[in-house]
Formats: C-alpha cells, structure tokens, sequence
C-alpha cells in the first residue's frame, strides 16, 4: 500500500509538470504582444516596458519557464497587475471559501446520488425507479447557472427563506452547495444504479440468498459494498467538474471564492492571477484524485493480482 | 499466420466487418423505434436544428430592435416570452440566439473531435513511444478540474465567441482522443488488420479506411454526450461574459442579462435556461439510446 | 425396507417469459429423496436441471421465471407455498446448495470465515466470537489447510478448489437435511474433483444428509449417486437405482447417453452419439420430446405424450411407452405405407 502511494506519487510529478507548463503558456498564448495588451490600451512605451520586464518577457522562453516552475515550487505565484500584491496572498483567502463549497456540494453529490441510485436499484423498472433516473437525466441536462438562479428566485425572491447572495452564514451556503451537487447527484445516481444492477445478477448474490439471509441484508451488506467501488472512481471525477462548476455558481451567489476570483481576473486580463487561480485549482483536483485512487484501492484489495 | 492469408479472404473478413456494421446501423435503427427515450432525444434535436433554419421566417419581431416603451413586458399574446429590459422580443432572440448557441456547441465538438480522433488514431495505432507523449498530454489536460482549462486558454486569446468555440472544443479533445485510442488498439489486434498490410496498404490507407471507420461508433456516442456538454459549457462562459457579448441573443449571454432582473422579470432568465435545458436533455437522452445500440457489451 | 422420504417433488413447473415466448424451461419434473442418500439429476445442457436445482430454494430471478405449477415437498410441507419469512429458515439450515462456480459465487470482498459465521448466526443464532469458531472448524472439516488464517482471507486469495471447499463449509454450516450440488466440480480440475467428491462423501456419511446431484456427467454420477434422474426437455424421463440404470436402462434416451460414454474395457473404436436435437423449450411437441431422436419412435409417441409410470418394482419409474401396454397394441412406423 505504502509502496503504491509512493508510485502513485512519482506518476502524479509529470502530470503537475505538464500542468505548470500548460499554465505558463497561457501568457505566451496572448496574441501579439502580450505586454502590450495586459498593460491596457493607450499605455505608453515605457509602460509596456515596465510589463514586459516584471512579467520576465524579455528572457528566453525556456528560461522564464524554468524560473516560472522554480518560483511556484517555492510558493511564489508572481504578482497580481492591478493591485501588485502577490497572487498566493490572494488565493490563500479565496480558496478556504471554494473549499467549503465544494464540500459541501460533494457531500450533497454523495449522499443524493447514492439514495437515489439504491432507490432505483432495488426496485429496477418499477415507478419509483423509472421516476428517479427521470430526474436523475435532467439533473445532468440543466445548466448549473440555471439552476442556480430558479432556486434563487424560488427560495429568496418568492419564498424569502433563504439569503439571495454572499457568504456570511449556513444558511448561505444551502443554495449554491445544492445547485453545485446536484449535477453530480444525478451522474452517481446512474452509476450507483447500474452498479448495484450489475452486482444483483452476481452469482455471489445468489448464494447469499440460498443462505437464508434477510433481503436487505444481501442488498446492504453483499451487494452494496461491492456496487459501491466503481462508484468512488466516478466520485473522484465528478470533484473535477464539481470544482470547475465553482466558477459559475460563485458568480451566480456572488461568493468571493477563488472561481469567481478567476473570472475576474480574466475579465481584467490580470493574467498572473489567472494564472495562479488554474494552477492551484488543478493541484487540488491532481491530489484529490491520488486521495480517490489510494481509498479505490483500498476497498478493492483484488487489483494486487492483475 | 496472417502471410498466409489470401486476397479473397481478406475481402471475405473485410466484408464481415462491413455486414456487422451494417447490422449495427439495422440495431440503431432498431433502437430508435423501440427506445421511446432515444426517439424523443432525436425528435426534439431535429426541432432545435429546424428552429435554427427557419429562425428568420418564424421570428415575429427583430431581435435587435430597441423599443424602450414595451421594456420588460411579461408574456403576452403580443410578446409569448415577454420582452427584455431595452424592449426586446424574447422569443425572437431566442429564435436568432439558437443559431449561436446550437452552432457553437456543434463547431467546438467538431474541433474536438478533429484532433482528438486524430490523435488517438497516431497514439493506438502506432503504440509505443508515440502512445506514451500523447498519452501524458492527455492525462495533463484532463488533469485540470472542468471548464477550467477552457477559461485558461481565453484568458489568454481574450473573450469572444470564437474563442469560447476553441476552448471548449480544447477541453473535448482528450476525451475523443482515449476513446478512439482504446478502439484503435482492439481494431489493431484483428487479423484482417495484418492481411491488409501484408497486401502492402499503407499506414494512412489501413488508418482511415479500415481502422476509422470501425472506431465510429463510439465515436458517435461520445460526441452527443459531448454536444451536450459543449453547449453547457459554452453558455455557462458566455453567462459568466467571456463569450457572446451583448446585444448577441445567444442563450448564455441572455441568461446573464436576465439575472439582473430575477426580481422584477424572471421570465428573462427563465426562458433562455429552459431552452438550453432542453436541448442538452435531448442530446443525453439521443445519447444514452445511441449507446445502447452501439455498444455490443451493455446489450444483453 | 421402507426408506424415509425426505424431499418429494411433484409436477414442478418453472416457466420463463420472455419476449419471445414462454420458455417451460421445467415442465413436469417429478422425483424422490431418500434420507441418507443421493440423488444423482442427470441430463445435457439445457435440459432444465439447473433450473431444477434453483427451483428447490425458490431463487429463480422472478421476473422473468415462475414457478408455474408443482410440489416441492420437504419433510411434508410445501416449499413452494411458504411465506418468504418462512423460506428464509429454509434456506441455508435445512436445505442449502453449493453451485458450479465456486469463482463467482463467493461475496469477493468479504472474508471467506464470516461468510460462513454470517449463516450460522442467523439461524443458530450464536454470539459472534462462538460463530467465527465454529467457522474455523468447519473449514478444518472440509480439509482446509491452517484454517485460522484462511477464514480471515478474502476468495481471491483463495484457489478454486480452496473456494469449493469454502462453499461446502458453508452449505453445512447449519447441518442441512438436503444438499443441493449443482455441477459442484464442473470448474475444477480432474484431480481436485476427485477430492471434492471423495470430501462430499465422507461428509455425508458423518451429518447424514442427503445429496441432489445434479450432473451431466455419467461417470460422477456412478461414482456417488444411490439413485438417478434423468432429464430430458425439462421432464424426468427415467428414476431409477443407479446400479439398475447403468446396468439395463429402458428409455431410449438414458440408452443413448450411455451408449456415448468411453468405455475403458471395452475396445471400442467411436463413440455413438444421438442424433438430432433437444426440442426448443419454447415450442415443445405434443407427444413424447424424445421422439424425434428416437429409435424405436411409432406413431403413437408423436401423438400422446407418456407419462412417467412405474414398472416393476416402485423403485423403477421411467417415461416411454415401450414400457406399458400401449405398445403391443401400437403399430411400427415402418409397417405404415405412404400413399
């Protein structure tokens, strides 16, 4: 197991190699010339200058790649070029905020998409089942930024229950968590079901039944532990889309997390910040997943074989 | 083995191959007829692409036309939709708006799936060290969460409605890539394969016109469920004002708008989130049949 | 000497619908268990033994299968009448099974000793720690090597034959009155097979249970079997004393079979085979299903189907009619002149 979280660990250093070179590109990627734009139109020479000297232009690309990956490993993630502060500052206030969120949207992802998924399992093709992956299918087909805004009118503007935007208290959090997790709800709910189904038709199965057991009993203990290991997988995947969808919803509930951050700076072409926004977000996704694969492996010891 | 293979028989198996595909399009029609749910995905795309088309003759107003006196109107006979906050006819725009939205969604899927085919085609068939680069690009652009890598690549190009269509037909291309690579590989390994190329077809030829064609299905498959990604994901950055700019009646953009107004006239943000939610049901919906029928291992 | 009848079943019938059709995959099948013995079902692929076997412990997957008609009867009561409650205590304590392929069905990630302890806490109802002992032992008994350790392991760790040994643990866990084994050494190999029989055997003799074996393996069959069923289109065809059955078999079937086995004293230079093909369960013939396969077929068998009858003795019951009366007075097929 050690052994497999150190390999694990040696596959994942490429990867975040290839992130920071992708991140990196983004400033060579800005047709013509970048300094030129991010300074703004009408900037004077000097000016341009000035960019093109802080943001390491001048320099060779390979050379400014090799100091770009040097100075994040480090911790240092340039510096923004509207207020001059350094990204990290930044990030390091806006990412807690993201982080709850999608906790909170994961749990709601987890705990839905399993009820529903064994509701539908248990009884396939019954009203009940046929009424869940009904909702489940438009689960996956309303736009997040919708959705949001329906519950939004729903529960604030009509109902008043709930605050309309921020994020200053629990209650805040209930709408933008839920319009985040339902999405991946929906997709865990259909792969729960298939699972389970899959599972019910194993021979395994049947000799639990042959033994007397109790019907729930087979289906709690004998199917669903094994149903569920495909399902984490799909889990660690939908965290990706989930922390990806954190840019719209936070921009729909107006909350300061580092999605929106994102959006602004791109809105601003306050590229470093952008920068520096994707990078640590796609670190987060790069470990979560390693934390997915060493839980998968965990509760399936039956890979050591293959 | 294969040397000994003669010219007719691998005509023979090449024909095999051909009538399976034949069967497989027999099944998909089977499907269409019989999966009540992929039908009704196939009626309502056929009704989004019709709207396309006949947009201009159907719209009652202009959707550009400014009439600040009839400003945020609700539905009405005049106005089914209502009218938007500079007097807009709703309705109209989205009429219009469907050419942007259905149209970037189908121009970023086909980038996508250009060079992802493409690379997944070089990656399975020639293997090896090929297969490893490509592979480790695959695995770094799928190492960014979501539409993340797309908001990456236009803050670099900068907002606009073409480069939405490249960055999120970008996010598509590792997805077609894997799969196509996975196909091309299984394709690779028959036997026919080796006839045709001890019968001297070149890479290229053995490629398109033997590999390709039998990778396609999943290919199919993945690019519905893609077009409905696509089209999400192309509204939500236009939602977020890095795509259509207004005036532009595409969905997103008019979403964005209507957020303004959830107050005082949620049908401005109702009804351009409904037609996208439509739509991208029909895609899942065409999507999930399409597989059944073109996937042998989940038919049963 | 009159034998205690353990498990009688009568007329059993388990259909299947399908978009195709009715399936009587089971249709009539009738036989008898004696305590202490075993009880050879024997038949090709397809013949609806293990539909049979399935039948017994009510575990067929309904829908799309039924038990349509029939008796099954276990000291007298009804299995095919109980309540689910009651079927339950049925299952795995009086009546259990161990099935073909000892790969697939064992729970993969749950540890091979509770798989066992779990049956025997829910109908001995032991503390936990007398039940994983209990366990422990039961898989000493049936010949597992430090069973300590094995319990605690999961089935991949386990080898096939290990993992039959496991399912035999299990079925006995509870001391059963019957034993179902459905092809129980079909997926092991030659010599693993030999020691599983040899296993069941020995356990037989120390609970006392009596064994349905269902096979389409002659040569198991009269090694371990006391009496034998043949199945043929989803009926009994011929139940029998296995020595009787080996030695004189009456319907041209059990014949054919026979016939098409190797015989090792006997230089025989090709094995017979029967002709034609089982009926399809779908759309059976009206007279005997054997008919068409059949040598000896007269008009009569195309037209009435047989019954299964006894003859002889009440030991001997076999479904042709070249075993009743009917046949003297029937005519030859080949005495019949076509117009």
């Amino acid at each position: 197991m050690f052994l497999f979280i150190l390999k694990r660990l040696a596959q994942i250093i490429p990867v975040i190699l290839g992130v920071t070179l992708v991140v990196f590109l983004i400033m060579q990627m800005v047709p013509g010339d970048p300094a030129a734009i991010l300074a703004g139109e009408g900037a004077s020479q000097e000016t341009i200058e000035q960019y093109r000297e802080d943001l390491g232009l001048n320099r060779p690309v390979v050379e400014q790649y090799l100091s770009y990956v040097g100075n994040v490993f480090q911790g240092d993630l340039g510096n923004s070029l509207k207020n001059k502060q350094p990204v990290l500052d930044e990030i390091l206030l806006r990412l807690p905020i993201t982080m709850e969120l999608a906790f909170y949207s994961i749990l709601i992802t987890i705990v839905l998409g399993l009820a529903a998924g064994i509701i539908s399992a248990v009884k396939p093709y019954s009203v009940r089942d046929v009424s869940v992956m009904v909702i489940a299918l438009l689960g996956i087909s309303l736009p997040s930024f919708w959705l949001g805004l329906l519950l939004m009118y729903l529960f604030s503007v009509k109902l008043q229950w709930l605050p309309v935007a921020g994020w200053d208290g629990p209650l805040n959090i209930i709408l933008p968590a839920l319009t985040l997790g339902v999405g991946g709800a929906a997709i865990v709910a259909r792969m729960t079901r298939s699972s389970m189904l899959d599972v019910i038709g194993q021979d395994y199965i049947r000799t639990a039944r042959a033994k007397g057991l109790k019907e729930h009993f087979v289906i709690y203990k004998h199917a669903l532990r094994n149903a569920l290991i495909p399902v984490i997988t799909v889990v660690g995947l939908q965290f990706g889309s989930l922390l990806g969808g954190t840019v719209l919803v936070e921009s729909v509930f107006a909350i300061n997390g580092l999605g929106r951050m994102i959006v602004d700076a791109i809105r601003t072409r306050d590229l470093p910040m952008v920068q520096g926004g994707v990078l640590v977000a796609s670190l987060v996704f790069v470990f979560v997943n390693l934390l997915v694969d060493v839980m998968y492996r965990a509760v399936n010891k039956r890979i050591d074989l293959n | 083995m294969a040397s000994k293979v003669t010219t007719a028989q691998t005509m023979e198996l090449a024909k095999a191959r051909q009538n399976t595909r034949k069967e497989r399009w027999h099944s998909f029609r089977s499907v269409m007829t019989q999966n009540k749910a992929a039908l009704a995905g196939a009626i309502i795309i056929g009704a989004y692409l019709l709207m396309m088309l006949v947009a201009p003759i159907i719209a009652p107003y202009d959707p550009f036309e400014i009439s600040l006196e009839d400003k945020l109107t609700p539905p009405s006979m005049e106005h089914w939709m209502g009218t938007d906050d500079k007097g807009r006819d709703i309705l109209s725009r989205i009429l219009y708006g469907s050419r942007l939205s259905i149209g970037v969604g189908f121009a970023s899927v086909l980038f996508g799936a250009f060079f992802g085919i493409t690379l997944g085609l070089i990656a399975g068939y020639y293997g090896k060290w090929v297969d490893t680069i490509i592979s480790r690009i695959l695995d770094v652009m799928l190492a960014f969460p979501g539409i993340l890598l797309a908001l990456a690549i236009i803050s670099a190009l900068g907002p606009g409605l073409i480069n939405v269509t490249i960055a999120v037909g970008v996010f598509s291309i590792p997805l077609f890539a894997r799969i196509v690579r996975g196909s091309t590989m299984e394709v690779k390994k028959l036997e026919y394969i080796d006839a045709i190329r001890t019968l001297g077809a070149n890479d290229f030829t053995i490629i398109f016109k033997h590999i390709f064609p039998n990778v396609l299905s999943p290919i199919i498959v993945q690019g519905s469920m893609r077009l409905a990604t696509a089209i999400l994901s192309a509204a939500g950055l236009s939602f977020l004002g890095l795509g259509a700019q207004p005036p532009s009646p595409e969905w997103g953009a008019m979403l964005s708008s209507g957020r303004d107004f959830l107050f005082s006239a949620p049908y401005m943000a109702i009804f351009p989130g409904l037609m996208i939610s439509i739509l991208v049901l029909g895609f899942n919906l065409f999507g999930d049949g399409l597989r059944d029928a073109l996937d042998p291992k989940l038919k049963k | 000497m009159d034998k205690e009848i353990v498990l009688q079943v009568k007329n059993l019938k388990t259909h299947f619908t399908t978009s195709k059709g009715t399936a009587k995959a089971v249709d009539g099948v009738d036989f008898t268990l004696h305590k202490g013995e075993t009880l050879g079902i024997v038949g090709e692929s397809g013949c609806g033994k293990s539909i049979t076997s399935l039948s017994l412990l009510r575990l067929i997957p309904t829908p799309p299968g039924k038990i349509v008609a029939g008796e099954i009867l276990l000291n007298n009561k009804d299995i095919v009448k109980m309540k689910e409650e009651e079927l339950r205590k049925v299952r795995g304590n009086q009546l259990s099974m161990i099935f073909q392929e000892p790969m697939t069905s064992l729970n993969p990630i749950i540890p091979v000793g509770e798989q066992i302890a779990e049956t025997i806490r829910l109908h001995q109802r032991l503390p936990r720690k007398q039940a994983w002992q209990k366990a422990v032992d039961l898989l000493e008994m049936v010949g597992l090597p430090s069973p300590e350790k094995r319990a605690k392991q999961e089935p991949f760790q386990l080898s096939g034959g290990m993992r039959q040994r496991v399912m035999i643990a299990m079925a006995l866990a509870c001391t059963p009155e019957v034993l179902i084994a459905d092809e129980p050494t079909t997926a092991l190999d030659v010599t693993i097979q030999a020691q599983i029989l040899e296993l069941m055997k020995d356990l037989q003799k120390q609970i006392g249970m009596s064994i349905i074996f269902i096979t389409h393996d002659l040569g198991v069959v009269s090694e371990v079997c006391d009496q034998v069923a043949v199945m043929y289109a989803g009926q009994v065809v011929e139940h029998r004393n296995a020595k009787d059955l080996f030695k004189t078999p009456l319907h041209p079937y059990t014949q054919g079979l026979l016939a098409s086995l190797p015989n090792i004293h006997e230089n025989q230079q090709e094995l017979q085979t029967i002709e034609g093909s089982v009926p399809s369960p779908y759309d059976y013939p009206i007279g005997c299903r054997f008919a068409d396969r059949c040598p000896h077929a007269r008009d009569i068998c195309r037209a009435e189907a047989p019954d299964l009858i006894e003859t002889g003795n009440s030991d001997t019951k076999v479904r042709c009619f070249m075993h009743t009366e009917k046949w003297e007075t029937s005519v030859k097929e080949e005495e019949l002149v076509c117009p």
